[in-house]
């Protein structure tokens, strides 16, 4: 299975080629200050933002309608609920169910909020490769061992949902259907199996590492990470950009309300 | 379970930052006190992957099937480091599968990674009993993975329903978080179910998984 994150990466726009720690600051930033916005009125400029981002990235649009189908179920579902349950200004009936104002405008103000933020989630991530971000959020303060935790998990990921995939074929060619409870338990077998093959893995791959020299000299890998990159002005100027917009938000939503 | 973006107010998603660097701070800690911290980083990091993929394990029920969350066995056998462990596959699953979401990391790290700490705790109770014996293993794992999986549906429907930005009025609020928690109780005993048999399988091929 692969689900490539940075798949466009190597792409040449100001976004891709922006520092990677003002861009992490300046997207969360404006993610934070999206979910702040609960005016109707503000959602016009969000699309607009999100929209223009993404346009700037040049990432091409169905890399993000593929990664919006997963959560689009969640959608689904606040659809068939809010209208109905939420509020109490009938606009029609539907069969025994009333349709209300209310839960029409709420379903809106979150499906806007929630492909907004997806996608600026999307062309965060989308516009650099994974292990530059990661070195950008060492620089920011993140716990080595976390990054440690996050690199490790992300290459091995792979390998073991193939793993799965390989035991999972090996167990239906032997006949397994598994709708019953000896199903589950089999399937709990496999489960425990990946566990026992990754515990195993893991204590060669700590080896492998010890016999490299991992551990014996911690140095301070925030620091080391932060001269890894180079800021120049334009990656400032881009960041105050996205501020002011962020701010932008949070004033007008302030202001209206 | 896993609350997306755009759907809780930004104080409750501040504070679910919070309560997740207080839980991972405490976690830090407890693994920095250990005689090698980084000696268990591979095994953590391994079996992070490890979760993440058999979470994606379907246990049919008929007509469908589902998909279970492991927050229980996660603290069973990882015990301080399932927390870094489940805010990291939350991070992995909100910027790769668009599942959960950026903005609702801490909370969501908060309601499923607390309750594993906790499932970690009770499962220890099993050395006091006896940890050699199967059926106790047993027991202690189905209520560490049922129990995990009940801490978590009860905390996210309960912060679901009375943050949303819904006109909803009290009654219906709490008529909801009831309706939804019952509707999980299948999920949380076929949870318990699968942890108990994956810890008796650990017991008997790899113990030293259950060590936490």
């Amino acid at each position: 299975m692969k689900l490539q994150l940075d798949r466009y990466a190597y792409l040449e726009t100001p976004l891709h080629s922006w520092d990677p720690r003002y861009k992490l600051v300046g997207f969360m930033t404006l993610i934070f200050a999206f979910s702040f916005v609960d005016n109707l009125q503000l959602l016009p400029f969000m699309v607009a933002v999100s929209g223009v981002l993404y346009a700037v990235s040049q990432l091409p649009l169905s890399f993000l309608l593929a990664r919006m189908r997963l959560p689009g179920f969640f959608l689904l579902m606040m659809g068939v609920l809010l209208p109905f349950i939420s509020g109490s200004t009938v606009l029609f009936h539907l069969g025994p169910l009333s349709v209300k104002q209310e839960g029409c405008l709420d379903l809106l103000l979150i499906a806007v909020k929630f492909v907004s933020i997806l996608t600026m989630g999307i062309i965060l991530f989308g516009t650099s490769p994974f292990l530059t971000n990661v070195k950008a959020m060492c620089a920011l303060g993140l716990p080595s061992i976390l990054a440690d935790m996050i690199l490790f998990t992300y290459r091995y990921l792979y390998d073991i949902s193939d793993n799965l995939k390989t035991m999972q074929t090996a167990m239906r060619l032997r006949g397994f259907q598994g709708h019953n409870i000896k199903g589950l338990v089999t399937l709990a077998s496999l489960a425990g199996t990946i566990l026992v093959r990754s515990y195993e893995q893991s204590d060669r791959v700590y080896k492998a590492m010890t016999l490299r020299g991992y551990g014996q000299a911690d140095v301070n890998r925030g620091g080391q990470h932060e001269e890894e990159f180079e800021a120049y002005s334009r990656d400032l100027w881009g960041l105050i950009i996205l501020l002011l917009v962020a701010a932008a938000f949070v004033v007008g939503q302030i202001l209206i309300r | 379970m896993h609350i997306p973006d755009g759907v809780l107010p930004t104080a409750v998603c501040l504070g679910g930052y919070a309560t997740a660097g207080a839980a991972a701070w405490f976690s830090l800690r407890k693994i920095s006190r250990q005689e090698n911290p980084r000696e268990g980083m591979p095994k953590a990091s391994l079996l992070t992957a490890a979760f993440l993929v058999a979470s994606w394990i379907h246990i049919p029920i008929p007509p469908a099937s589902v998909h279970l969350m492991l927050n229980g066995l996660l603290g069973v056998v990882l015990g301080y480091y399932a927390f870094p462990a489940i805010l990291i596959g939350l991070f992995f699953q909100a910027i790769m599968f668009q599942h959960g979401g950026l903005t609702t990391l801490g909370v969501n790290a908060t309601v499923i990674g607390v309750p594993a700490l906790l499932a970690f705790y009770l499962f220890r109770l099993r050395n006091i009993l006896g940890r050699e014996n199967r059926v106790l293993t047993g027991l202690f794992g189905f209520l560490a993975g049922g129990g995990g999986i009940a801490l978590a549906a009860v905390a996210a429907f309960f912060i679901l329903v009375t943050t949303i930005p819904a006109h909803l009025d009290v009654e219906a609020e709490q008529a909801s978080i009831y309706a939804l928690t019952l509707a999980h109780i299948p999920v949380m005993i076929l949870e318990g179910v699968f942890t108990a048999v994956v810890a008796v399988f650990l017991q008997r091929v790899k113990p030293e998984l259950l060590e936490g």
